[in-house]
């Protein structure tokens, strides 16, 4: 006890000399007040001086800075050429579904017109309420798009402008013209008479047609430029307009459009068909899906045919320009086109075959089917074969050279015309089977219009193989001809068959009607799978057409000086079109989701419970 | 559990969009830059000019989009330019090879090799471009390719900026001094490919620059 007092008398005194000692040491770092001017001797310190000769100069550097045009702007993140990549491409599939279902759906009504059949023109009706919606989407794509190109190229967009200066005016009062004749054409369904209604639709194709023309001047010009001096001064509005590429991309457009058109509305239908409650909805849509598939298969025939016209021109005005489409940085870019391609014809018989399974009779043709797959898969393995193949060093000494030794003569022009005339033409030959499913022809000629048909099917595709095979014996120039007379002995078969075949069925015993409706619900995943891969298709093509002019914005006349001139890989090319196709996916959805809300029950608000009690006592 | 419609078609959408993606990783991937301009020095020797002049055609010139050297059998898209340097004095009488290999890019079209067609577009203007240096240099790489670089960066040409015609001023030792005046209009085989083989090739025609003397 006594030690413990002691140990806190010791602490205690060694704590007061502790605290005495560190009061000590802090007293004699006591603070001093630091010199100071007298404020009233000096008004200001060079501080502040500095400043206000700063912002002086700032302000006189602003006042005399001169006006720069700037060239490029940066969009942030993801860079301005994908930005405006992405934007330009939903505007194209949305004005190409607007151009396109009033095109058939004028076509539709007006065979219901005609036949007094009130089913066409309720499909009619039906695809025309996909595109007020889809008509204001694109008007509003349009605006975006322009607006980018001001802000982020507003040097190429001024020289544009420039040029077509002329052909804005008209294209403005032509949409305001669009606007006009779709909504009429649409609320005033059943309003006017059938005549008056027919004009209106004609007015909306004529007006949009005339929309597209313009803009495809503005678009082809910058990749084949005509109409303007070497450095690039406007001479003619009209040779600009009237380039190389314009009358090929018009053709190739329209018909396009109808094919992406028909195959859209066809995954509409799909969807309803996959929703639907009741039969004779189910009825309907399967009718509905057909009529858009039909229209798009029929549009996608003769699509490749109007694809040689525009490289045909693409050549004519550049061979360099051609060869780097075809021979250089893009040549693979047509063997991810053949897969898709490829993969629509597969798509296509097969939705027509199981499309049989609905037609009483149609069995005495499935017997067929797996002869006509067997050539849909060889002529597409031909067209998807690429000429050199990715090897290593070993495997290229191994064969030679970069081509495979023997699947290496599939992958030339000849081979690849060869595989897909055969390729249309066996589609040809599924359509006609699912036409003639569940009917006898009746005339007397029947035996000898069915050889005749026979005959032409066999000529036509002899001439396209002998063609084919005998391009491998001949010059370039002429082997290159040879497309068009294997296209036209195709073009001649399908029209003289079809003909043929009209006559032939007129008054046909039919086994019975098409039983609409009663078909595989996979069929519908397939009208879906069709229009997916269309989409994917036009956004592949659209940066091709677009990536063909390289580091120029016009080609030849103005370089691209960018940050983002050069030209991307096919992989990343492939990755935005699949990011802009969900994206339209997506936006079409709400599409087709807004144009089914007016088949739907008016909200009405809920009855007061004591209400609801008191009518049920 | 039974999967919504709508889910089974988005998920159908984002497999077909993701199938195509894959098949777009599958094929070669490059990225194309626009074309590096190359420092021309105007006292490069043969030997730098030949390499240059192969940089030129592998990138500005874009050369080989169309042609091929060496090539031992076809399909040819246009002509192959192996042994173009011991054959371009002799494709046109009165025609050197330098001249001649000029002539097919400044003016493709005055002479189609036979068994071609036309294609090759002016490479001394857009989109291609090449400056008058440049063309020298690549002059001097297809003499080299089985004949002998006798062009060098003073050579005056008749078709370069300015009027370099007087070929005779310029230290052209396959160009006679009185070639200048009257150029013939044709070309080659080593040309990318040029004019109308309809025999204007074979004709003589006056220098198409000023001051070639006439």
């Amino acid at each position: 006890m006594k030690n413990r007092v002691l140990l806190a008398v010791v602490a205690a005194i060694v704590g007061l000399g502790v605290t005495i000692g560190i009061a000590k040491f802090l007293m004699q770092r006591e603070y001093h007040a630091p010199y100071r001017p007298d404020p009233s001797v000096i008004a200001e310190t060079p501080r502040d001086q500095g400043l206000a000769d700063q912002k002086a100069e700032q302000e006189k550097a602003d006042k005399d800075k001169p006006y720069q045009e700037v060239e490029y702007r940066a969009f942030p993140k993801i860079g301005s050429r994908v930005a405006i990549w992405m934007v330009a491409q939903l505007h194209l599939l949305f004005a190409a579904f607007v151009l396109a279902v009033p095109l058939f759906a004028l076509i539709i009504e007006f065979i219901g017109y005609r036949t007094k059949d009130p089913r066409y023109d309720r499909l009619a009706y039906e695809f025309t309420k996909l595109l007020s919606v889809s008509f204001s989407l694109t008007g509003t794509f349009g605006a975006f798009l322009t607006f980018m190109l001001i802000i982020l190229y507003p040097k190429f967009t001024s020289y544009l402008v420039s040029v077509f200066s002329i052909t804005f005016l008209p294209y403005v009062l032509l949409f305001f013209a669009e606007a006009f004749f779709l909504y009429t054409y649409y609320y005033g369904w059943g309003k006017f008479s059938p005549r008056i209604h027919l004009l209106l639709g004609l007015g909306l194709n004529l007006v949009g047609t005339a929309i597209m023309l313009i803009a495809n001047a503005w678009l082809t010009f910058m990749t084949s430029p005509s109409g303007i001096s070497e450095k690039g001064a406007l001479i003619s509005t009209w040779d600009a307009v009237h380039n190389y590429t314009w009358m090929p991309i018009n053709i190739h457009r329209i018909i396009a459009n109808v094919a992406f058109g028909g195959s859209v509305a066809a995954a509409y239908a799909a969807w309803k068909f996959l929703g639907a409650k009741t039969d004779e909805e189910r009825a309907h849509y399967d009718w509905m899906g057909y009529i858009g598939n039909f229209v798009a298969i029929c549009a996608f025939l003769p699509l490749p045919f109007a694809g040689y016209y525009l490289a045909k021109e693409i050549y004519a005005y550049s061979q360099t320009l051609g060869l780097t489409m075809m021979g250089g940085a893009f040549s693979w870019l047509f063997i991810i086109q053949a897969v898709l391609i490829g993969n629509l014809f597969l798509a296509a018989n097969y939705y027509l075959w199981l499309g049989m399974g609905r037609i009483a009779g149609a069995e005495q043709f499935q017997k067929y089917i797996k002869y006509l797959l067997i050539l849909v898969a060889i002529c597409f393995a031909v067209w998807a074969t690429p000429r050199s193949i990715i090897s290593t060093v070993s495997e290229v000494r191994a064969m030679g050279g970069s081509s495979h030794p023997a699947l290496g003569f599939l992958g030339v022009m000849s081979a690849k015309n060869t595989a897909v005339n055969i390729l249309i033409l066996t589609t040809y030959i599924s359509f006609l089977l699912y036409r003639r499913s569940g009917k006898t022809a009746t005339v007397k000629w029947a035996k000898t219009g069915n050889r005749a048909q026979l005959a032409i099917f066999l000529a036509a595709a002899a001439i396209v193989i002998f063609l084919g095979i005998y391009g491998y014996f001949v010059e370039a120039a002429v082997r290159i001809a040879f497309s068009i007379p294997q296209v036209l002995s195709v073009l001649v078969a399908m029209i003289s068959v079809t003909v043929i075949d009209v006559f032939l069925f007129k008054n046909a015993k039919k086994a019975g009607e098409p039983r609409w409706g009663q078909i595989a619900p996979v069929s519908q995943y397939v009208l879906i799978f069709i229009a997916v891969t269309f989409t994917w298709l036009m956004g592949l093509m659209g940066y091709v057409r677009s990536g063909l002019r390289q580091h120029w914005h016009v080609y030849g006349v103005m370089r691209d000086t960018s940050p983002d001139a050069f030209t991307p890989t096919l992989g990343f090319a492939t990755k935005i079109v699949s990011v802009t196709v969900l994206i339209f996916f997506l936006l079409i959805s709400f599409v087709f989701w807004l144009a089914g809300l007016g088949g739907k029950k008016d909200w009405e608000p809920k009855p007061p419970k004591a209400a609801e009690e008191g009518a049920a006592a | 559990m039974k999967v919504p419609v709508s889910l089974r078609i988005a998920a159908l959408a984002v497999a077909t969009t993701g199938f195509y993606t894959y098949v777009g990783q599958l094929v070669p991937q490059k990225e194309v830059h626009p074309p590096e301009e190359i420092v021309i020095a105007k006292d490069m020797k043969p030997e730098e000019m030949q390499k240059v002049g192969r940089q030129i055609m592998e990138g500005k010139g874009l050369c080989f989009t169309c042609h091929t050297i060496g090539k031992s059998s076809g399909p040819f898209r246009f002509p192959d330019l192996g042994g173009i340097g011991s054959r371009a004095g002799t494709r046109i009488p009165g025609m050197s090879d330098i001249e001649y290999i000029a002539q097919s890019m400044y003016e493709p079209s005055k002479y189609i090799v036979p068994g071609f067609n036309p294609g090759m577009p002016e490479i001394s203007k857009p989109p291609i471009g090449l400056t008058d240096d440049e063309i020298l240099a690549v002059i001097a790489y297809l003499q080299s390719l089985g004949g002998t670089t006798t062009v060098t960066m003073q050579t005056k040409l008749p078709w370069q900026a300015g009027g370099g015609g007087d070929a005779a001023a310029g230290a052209t030792p396959a160009a006679p001094a009185d070639a200048a005046p009257a150029i013939p209009a044709a070309t080659d085989s080593a040309a990318p490919a040029a004019a109308p083989a309809d025999g204007a090739a074979a004709t003589p025609t006056p220098a198409p620059t000023p001051g070639s003397g006439q």
